[in-house]
Parts: C-alpha cells; structure tokens; sequence
C-alpha cells in the first residue's frame, strides 16, 4: 500500500531539524497532489529523510548553508525540481522492500512509474503485479 | 566419508572464491546496502562469465542440460558463493541462475514442457505456496485452501502467506486440500499460472530483511485438472521431498556469511588498539574468535556429511535437518559476536554485519524453524513415523 499520511505542503522556511535524519521512504506530488517521485533515504542517504527531501525542494545555496554539498547527497531529478510542491514520508528500516512495494503499487495501478522515477539514474529490480487495482487509482490519485 | 577435496571440486571452489572476491564485492559499494540485485548491465555481463565458467544452474540435472555437478560440491559452492554483503538470500545476486523447483521433474511431459523447460530457459519462474494464514510448520493440518473437482476443472479457494515471488512470478506450485478426510494424503498440489482469473496477490508483506513475501487469495479459481501436479493426494510427499532437499544448500549459505564476518572480525581485531594493545591481544576477543571457528567448523561438517549420504541415495533427512539447525543458529551466533568485537562500526550499515544480523534471525524460522527440525529428528531417533536415520 502507499504511504497513509496527508500531503504537507512544503515550506522552505522550515528547519532542517524538524525534518528526521533517519531511513525511510517518501512522495513527492505536484500542485495537484498528483505523485512526482517515489523514494527513499537509504542506509547511504548522508542525511537520512531530511538530506532527501531538502535535495528535491531546497536550492543549492541552502544546501551548502546546511553544510549539505556531501556528494551522495545525488541531484534533483528534472520533472521534480521546481515542479513538487508536497511530500510525505515514512520512517521505516526496511526502506528497500518498503520503496519497492509503493512503486509496485503505483506500477499497478498507472502502468508506469512516477515522471521522476522513470528519470532516476537508480532503477528498482523488477516489480510484480498485484493483479487488482487499488482505490487511490479508482479514484484517479 | 572423505574431507579432502579432488582436484575439480578444489578448481571449482578457487574459480568460485575468486568470482566471489573479485567481481561481486566490488560492485555492492555502490550498490544500497540493503539491494538484492545487480545492474542490468552487471548482471548480464556476470551471468555469461559464469555460463562461460560452465557453472550455471548448478542445481539442475545434467540430463536437464545442468553442469551435473553432485551434491558435496555445489554444498561447498554454496558457502563461496554467499560470502558477500547480499550472499545469504541472493547469492552472487542470482548470477548463478536458479532452477525449477525440484516438483517439477515429477510433472508430466506436457508440464515439462510448459512450465519446466522454459524456467530452466530463463523464461518463466515460479514461486512455492505451502504456507498458510492458518500456519507453516506443520502443513498436513494446516492447509485450509480447498480444491473441487468439477469435470476436468479444480475450483479452488482459500488463501496463501509468505509465497516469495509470487508478485514477479508467471506461474506456482500450490499446495491444496483436495481430500478433506484423508489428512496428509489429502493434499494436492498443482501448478497455477498467476494470470488465471481468481488469482490475487492481497499485498506484499514486509519482513525484517530487505524483502518481501506476500499473502495470495484464490476465489473461485479454475485450474485445468491437467496441471496436477504428480498424484492426487501426493502433494505433501512432493513438498516433504523438496523441503529436505533444499536444507542442505540453505544451511551451507549461512555457513559463508559466518565465514565472511568472522574474517572481518579477525583482521579487525588485529589491527585495531584498545589501551595500547591489539584487540587480539584479548582472552574475552581470542575466545569469541575461537567460538566462532568451532561453531563455522561444526556446520559445515555437519553441512557435508548431510549432502554426502544424499549424494548416495542413502536416508539422508536426520542429517539435513541436523545441518539446517547447527549452520543456522550457529552462524547467527558467529555474526553476533562479531558485531561484539567490531563495536559501533559492527552496528553500521557501512559494514554487512547488521544485514546478515537481521537476515540471520529469519533463517531459524525459515524452512523449517529450529524446533521443527528437532521434532524431524527426534521421530527418526525415536522411531515415531516414517523414515529411518
């Protein structure tokens, strides 16, 4: 299933330490809470939840205001940068599986994947079907 | 039985080592440390080196067009191959290949064809459904999902828990009760396309690895009775069979990873300094270090001598048993005194130890929990049931 938490609007003026520095996964929607972006911070995410999100929403200045210019923080994908407007996220261990069961998801119920993970230099293994669709798609989310 | 190795086992074990050390490890420090699965372009280029090694699918018969390689060997490779930060569930990422199901060299010529064949091609997989909601350990009572015959049709309903693979699969050998009242001997089982009508993975169910399983429903489903699967009521034979048969390569996997942590921790403790001495200086380290040799030592004895009588068509279930539960709970020993002697850096997702940590502790429940094997033993010992040691 996707993540069960509402949208948050995101709000530059936000302090990086609201945000976990733990594993986890995360969306990022568009204005229409429409989802851009299925990922994760994994065990090699410098900054954990917090370094991930900050990636995808913050510019590089602020990025190395947060001393934030390690280099697996990776780049901001295209259809994301200037283009997410929310996200949500989940602190979870088993990020992996986690990451590849709401992408399983999503496959599912859209028959591709969100814009911004069909640009990620990091493509997930390969996902399986569920072989029903969800609400969420009935619904056209 | 014969410790020292032939010429050709000791070939296929340096081959292998090597492939392990120099080609594997490498690529997993760019890889997520919880990944199980290489680049498309490794993995292609990987799984022709090991065709070209003639080592590919190691686990299917040479009349099925396997290398025909026996059984202590492919136990010894088994533990090479899984000396990395993925090895214990996917070994060399799966470059090795994996075989059909061992069920299914009992199917007819036509399910060879359909279903053996084209896995063994690379084309198809399939996953194993045996476990239920109501239960695994003990699946001759607890297999609830029901199959009716209906002219040349089985209609099928019930449920499934813990079928890795069943979301990527194309087809799975599911177990059902066909025959309410004729307990063990009432189990089927048959070979189910995942796209048949009825069919329905409810969700993936997350575990403490990097991995999923997931729960299936059957409503009303419609499988031809052609894809019977062997006799009717054969079913638990068939899944007995196949279980005693994997805990050998299982328990052997668990034995590398033991052996990788334990060589980490060894040059860990001679070169790290603790109050002006090497840990290694340490009687508490030396003896954790000693512990883990005889622990590693144990298992993989115990390791060879199951997959020697197997090799010789002797009884070898007391063995295979005896082997999944020494290598298991020994090797999660093995790592957790590691974690010990390697202290914060034990505990890091920079070093592998906390992934074979968690994977480790699903291996006594998986393919049989430890208990199980005990009750196994313990029937042959005892002479309760069928079998003899």
């Amino acid at each position: 299933m996707r993540i069960r938490k509402e949208w948050t609007a995101w709000d530059e003026a936000i302090e990086s330490k609201e945000l976990p520095g733990a594993m986890g996964v995360y969306e990022l929607a568009d204005e229409d809470q429409k989802t851009l972006y299925i990922g994760k911070a994994s065990g090699k995410s410098p900054f954990g939840l917090r370094g991930e999100l900050f990636r995808h929403f913050s510019t590089s200045d602020r990025l190395a205001s947060e001393n934030w210019d390690h280099p697996q923080m990776g780049e901001g994908l295209p259809s994301v940068r200037g283009n997410a407007r929310f996200y949500r996220f989940e602190v979870n261990h088993n990020y992996y599986s986690r990451w590849i069961e709401i992408l399983t998801r999503y496959n599912e119920d859209h028959e591709t994947l969100p814009p911004g993970n069909l640009e990620d230099p990091e493509q997930p293994p390969r996902l399986g079907r569920y072989h029903w669709k969800s609400e969420d798609a009935e619904r056209g989310l | 039985m014969d410790f020292e190795l032939s010429d050709e086992q000791q070939l296929i074990i340096d081959n292998v080592r090597r492939f392990i050390r120099e080609e594997i490890r490498p690529l997993e420090a760019d890889l997520d440390p919880d990944a199980f699965t290489l680049r498309p372009e490794d993995d292609e280029r990987l799984t022709q080196m090991v065709k070209d090694m003639g080592l590919y699918q190691m686990d299917v018969p040479e009349e099925y067009s396997g290398p025909g390689i026996d059984t202590v060997t492919r136990t010894l490779v088994a533990e090479e191959i899984s000396q990395h930060r993925a090895g214990l569930y996917a070994p060399a990422y799966g470059v090795f290949g994996h075989g059909p199901q061992g069920q299914l060299y009992n199917g007819t010529d036509e399910q060879k064809e359909k279903y053996l064949w084209p896995t063994i091609r690379g084309e198809k997989s399939g996953f194993f459904g045996l476990s239920e909601p109501s239960g695994g350990s003990d699946p001759a009572r607890a297999i609830q999902t029901k199959g009716v015959r209906d002219g040349d049709e089985w209609v099928i309903n019930g449920s499934k828990l813990w079928n890795s693979g069943a979301d990527t699969a194309d087809y799975g050998i599911v177990y059902v009760r066909t025959d309410p009242t004729k307990g063990r001997q009432g189990i089927s089982a048959f070979i189910i396309d995942t796209d048949t009508p009825g069919f329905r993975v409810e969700r993936l169910v997350q575990v403490l690895r990097a991995h999923y399983t997931t729960e299936l429903s059957f409503t009303d489903m419609r499988v031809p009775h052609e894809n019977l699967l062997g006799e009717e009521g054969g079913g638990f034979a068939l899944a007995n069979d196949y279980l005693a048969r994997n805990r050998i390569p299982y328990s052997a996997a668990g034995i590398g990873v033991a052996v990788n942590a334990h060589e980490i921790a060894v040059d860990w403790a001679k070169q790290r300094v603790t109050f002006g001495e090497p840990l290694a200086s340490r009687q508490a380290i030396q003896w954790m270090l000693v512990d883990n040799e005889i622990d590693i030592r144990t298992a993989r004895w115990a390791c060879l001598a199951a997959a020697d009588k197997a090799e010789k068509g002797l009884p070898f279930r007391f063995e295979s048993s005896m082997a999944k539960l020494i290598s298991t709970e020994g090797a999660g020993r093995v790592v957790d005194r590691c974690m010990q002697i390697m202290g914060g850096l034990g505990m890091s997702k920079d070093l592998p130890m906390e992934r074979w940590y968690r994977e480790l502790r699903i291996r006594r429940i998986g393919e049989g929990p430890s208990e199980v094997q005990r009750i196994v033993m313990a029937r042959d010992l005892l002479n309760i049931g069928s079998g003899s040691r």
